[in-house]
């Protein structure tokens, strides 16, 4: 799913300073579910954004909607009338979410109110980790499924690179693992050691064209 | 539909000086929707109940408030009193005017009065029904252990009619009792034979639970038995699955550890010195012993207890010389203050220390040398024999079926006891309870309240054969459920899980059986999916809104 | 509800702690408005922020003491929300609104009284 993360506050107050009365739109998918965007994170900026407001001296009206995917055209139209009564709108949903919203109304100012910052997966309860790099053109089916491309800090397409310290932890961060110790463990057990001869050439990243468009098959 | 609203105010018999009740209900009656305002002296006996159910039904009230005492104390009288009056027991909020306002304060509380007696209103306001119903459960228990509290906790149960399986690791019953029996004298066979002619008594032996799911009432467990899996259902579950020792890891030990200590002179541990004293034959008596405990593990009652006993029968049996190392003795369990007297008076020495000794051999002797806090200088001493410090640890497989259970484990590996003052045989999931020694270090009065507690909960829960839940107190709105799994991850009693609705879409869903109402789930929801009646975020807020209204 | 201090009480531990503080007439401010939840843990971050929107001059979240919560982790919850709720209100630089969690069992009147003077304080120093 998609990650984001809140952005500083202090930016969303200096976008919000203009306006009297907005509208804080959530987004009921993969923001809700990595905790940034959701109808409770909505409320909370909602009321922190009162908050500071009101410790300036300059009331703010917030409305706070969430819509099941921010990204979908039909989904955002139900939040045609409560846009119409507001100057700008604060979205918590990721880039996608927030260009609908763009599109839709295009007499108003949309504003992120988070980053969006990648494709990943949680660990555990409220900590989420890159997965996929959104390259185009996989190759985990070489790699025992563990994707160096994001999960190496070097990207290294080929590894390890020689810096894996003790325990197969990273020479840039000893908090993380040596994504090509993984790959090697896991080719190990299904044994396919033999991947880890085979040189990987450099990766065509225009395979995604950008604009990146896929068509699926009409049925 | 206009709600109805009914204030009944308490005065406690005068017991609230400092409230003046007229003005109270002077102002709380100018509240809208408030129909009637009632002024008792004692709404909690029969004539205050008796005018309370009349004027719900007279008014034709549809919520309650009750200016009174704290909740905690009547709470359930007045909702039974709703009951009575035909009206749903949920719909009733109390306003803490007496401990909380009254009493807690010195001058004049009226107006905090008014304000707690308004945020119970606008928390009424918002209150919904709550339907109960009776759920069958399954009235068998399955006992996990094969000692001394798994067995007499089955015999007990037993008595109470109630069927249990006696699921044990090991070949045949009563294996891992062998601390027991030296510390207590207890016979382990005519329990295992009080057991074989019980017929409400299941035994299965050698064999292992490899997966259990299910809730409380209705647990569908999985048993491995020399291969072959069956499948049962137990209304309930109790691990008594006991402990194991190990010799406190040091490096001199290694030395000379002897698993037969015949000739001896060595380093033991505290079975083996009791095999020594009771079944084998010792060549030579050892002149002087070592006891050492306490230095690795805080919670040394049991360690304290067998050294004790152990070291008095030594210097009986044998006449030995005994000196103790040790940080602490624990001497709050029954008994232990008696024996470290009897102990004093024989002659046994104890030596306190705040490190581990250092020991080394020396000519087949095994020399302690430690520094005693008292006398403050270093002390050496030649053993013949020393009884190493023990640890006490959970028995291998605890974490497997803590996690085939889903409940927690302390810090040190035992299985965690829900909250150790209130509910200490009761698991974080309902209807698993945890007793004994497998739930940390304990002596043999606390393992025999363990038990009897443990009996009461069990035979409480199922004797009836169906239990009353509250239906979808905490609830999942399917609508809004994003499947995230959070609830799920943090549910500290396991109640949630995955559930298909309409068909096939999945969302989270609670068992109102396993589910324990705490609302760690619905304060963490991300989407504000689950509501927990009588404590939704609507009702908690109604009553911060309404603080400071006037 | 001008200055007033919003106490969100576990039922099973600082409920009835402030209960028995009653009874023992232990004395602490008037200001203080108990809303009774049944477990520290359900206290979630938009209550304690509305409570400042409302007016209130702090918040306190009393829970069971550590490690003997009714419910294992609702107490070591809600000390992170109240921590997460004093980041919230550093971002929005509305200071001087103390959020406090203490930890007490049922029996312990005196250390719900300690709460409620200890945060008394704070707020007067910072001059609210």
């Amino acid at each position: 799913m998609i990650i984001a993360e809140r952005k500083p506050m202090e930016e969303i107050k200096q976008a919000m300073a203009p306006y009297k009365k907005v509208l804080v739109a959530g987004c009921g998918t993969c923001v809700t579910v990595c905790w940034v965007g959701g109808e409770k994170e909505v409320e909370i900026l909602a009321s922190q954004l009162r908050l500071a407001r009101s410790a300036e001296g300059n009331e703010i009206v917030t409305l706070e909607a969430t819509v099941e995917r921010q990204c979908e055209k039909e989904m955002v139209t139900e939040l045609k009338d409560k846009v119409a009564e507001v100057e700008a709108v604060l979205s918590l949903a990721c880039g996608a979410g927030v260009q609908t919203m763009a599109e839709l109304f295009e007499d108003k100012p949309i504003f992120p109110a988070v980053n969006t910052t990648f494709i990943g997966m949680p660990e555990k309860e409220g900590l989420w980790v890159e997965m996929c790099g959104a390259c185009g053109d996989c190759f985990l089916d070489r790699t025992g499924g563990i994707c160096p491309i994001v999960r190496c800090a070097k990207g290294l397409l080929n590894g390890p690179c020689g810096g894996t310290r003790k325990g197969g932890k990273c020479e840039i961060d000893p908090e993380k693992d040596c994504a090509w110790v993984l790959i090697y463990r896991r080719l190990e057990k299904q044994g396919r050691l033999d991947l880890m001869r085979e040189y990987n050439p450099p990766k065509n990243f225009r395979a995604v064209k950008r604009p990146g468009r896929i068509q699926a098959v009409k049925i | 539909m206009e709600t109805r609203i009914g204030i009944f105010l308490c005065n406690c018999g005068g017991g609230m000086k400092n409230i003046d009740f007229d003005a109270v209900a002077e102002k709380v009656a100018r509240m809208p929707g408030v129909t009637c305002v009632n002024l008792v002296s004692h709404l909690c006996l029969d004539e205050g109940r008796e005018k309370m159910i009349a004027s719900i039904r007279e008014e034709n009230l549809d919520r309650v408030i009750v200016a009174a005492c704290s909740p905690e104390f009547k709470e359930h009288i007045f909702r039974q009193a709703l009951e009575d009056a035909g009206l749903n027991g949920h719909l009733l909020a109390m306003a803490n005017i007496r401990e909380q306002c009254s009493w807690a304060h010195e001058g004049d509380v009226t107006e905090k009065a008014v304000e707690l007696i308004k945020m119970a209103t606008n928390r009424a306001r918002l209150l919904q029904p709550l339907e109960r119903k009776e759920l069958p459960v399954n009235r068998e228990v399955l006992v996990i252990g094969g000692g001394f509290s798994a067995i007499d906790t089955a015999l007990h149960l037993s008595r109470l009619g109630l069927r249990t399986t006696l699921l044990e690791k090991e070949a045949v019953l009563g294996t891992g009792t062998g601390e027991w029996q030296s510390l207590h004298g207890f016979d382990n066979s005519s329990m295992t034979a009080a057991v074989e002619g019980d017929r409400n008594i299941d035994v299965l032996a050698s064999a292992r639970m490899t997966a259990a799911e299910g809730t409380i009432g209705d647990f569908t467990v999985t048993i491995t038995r020399e291969g072959e899996e069956i499948s049962r259902k137990y209304g309930a579950i109790v691990l008594a699955t006991g402990f194991r020792t190990e010799l406190a890891p040091t490096s001199t030990l290694k030395l000379r550890t002897q698993a037969e200590p015949i000739s001896g002179i060595s380093i033991v541990s505290q079975e083996q010195l009791f095999h020594m004293l009771h079944n084998s034959i010792v060549e030579a008596k050892p002149r002087t012993i070592g006891f050492m405990f306490d230095f690795s593990d805080e919670n040394s009652r049991f360690p304290t207890l067998t050294t004790l006993n152990n070291a008095l029968a030594a210097k009986n049996k044998w006449g030995s010389e005994i000196y103790i190392f040790c940080k602490n003795v624990k001497v709050d369990s029954e008994g232990a203050e008696k024996l470290y007297r009897e102990a004093r008076e024989c002659g046994v020495v104890f030596l306190k220390c705040e490190t581990t000794p250092r020991m080394s051999m020396d000519n087949g002797r095994v020399a302690v040398e430690a520094r005693d806090v008292f006398l403050g200088e270093d002390t050496v001493i030649a053993c013949d024999l020393l009884v190493a410090e023990e640890l006490l640890l959970p028995i291998a497989g605890t974490e497997t079926l803590s996690s085939l259970l889903n409940i927690r484990l302390d810090s040190r590996g035992f299985y965690q006891d829900e909250n150790v003052h209130l509910y200490p045989v009761a698991s974080e999931k309902k209807g698993v309870f945890v007793i004994g020694w497998c739930r940390g270090n304990l002596d043999m009065g606390r393992v025999l309240t363990d038990i009897s507690s443990v009996v009461m909960s069990v035979h409480g829960l199922l004797s009836s054969g169906k239990i009353l839940v509250e239906v979808e107190r905490v609830k999942v709105d399917p609508q809004k459920c994003v499947a995230c799994l959070t609830c799920i991850r943090v549910c500290p009693h396991g109640a949630i899980q995955l559930v298909r609705v309409d068909g096939d879409k999945e969302v989270a869903g609670i068992s109102d059986l396993a589910c324990d109402a705490c609302g760690i789930c619905s304060a963490i929801c991300p989407a504000k999916a689950i509501k927990f009646q009588g404590y939704r975020d609507e009702e908690i807020l109604a009553q911060i809104e309404a603080i400071g209204e006037s | 509800m001008n200055g007033c201090i919003v106490a969100f009480c576990c039922e099973h531990s600082a409920y009835p702690a402030a209960d028995l503080a009653g009874r023992l007439r232990l004395h602490y401010p008037e200001s203080l408005r108990v809303i009774r939840v049944p477990c520290a843990g359900r206290v979630d971050v938009i209550h304690i922020l509305k409570a400042f929107e409302n007016g209130a001059s702090a918040v306190l979240v009393l829970g069971c003491e550590d490690g003997a919560c009714h419910h294992i982790t609702g107490n070591t919850r809600a000390k992170e929300r109240v921590k997460y709720c004093n980041m919230l209100l550093k971002e929005v630089e509305v200071d001087g609104r103390p959020v406090a969690m203490f930890n007490l069992s049922p029996n312990t009147p005196h250390k719900f009284v300690r709460a409620v003077n200890e945060i008394t304080k704070i707020i007067k120093e910072s001059g609210r």
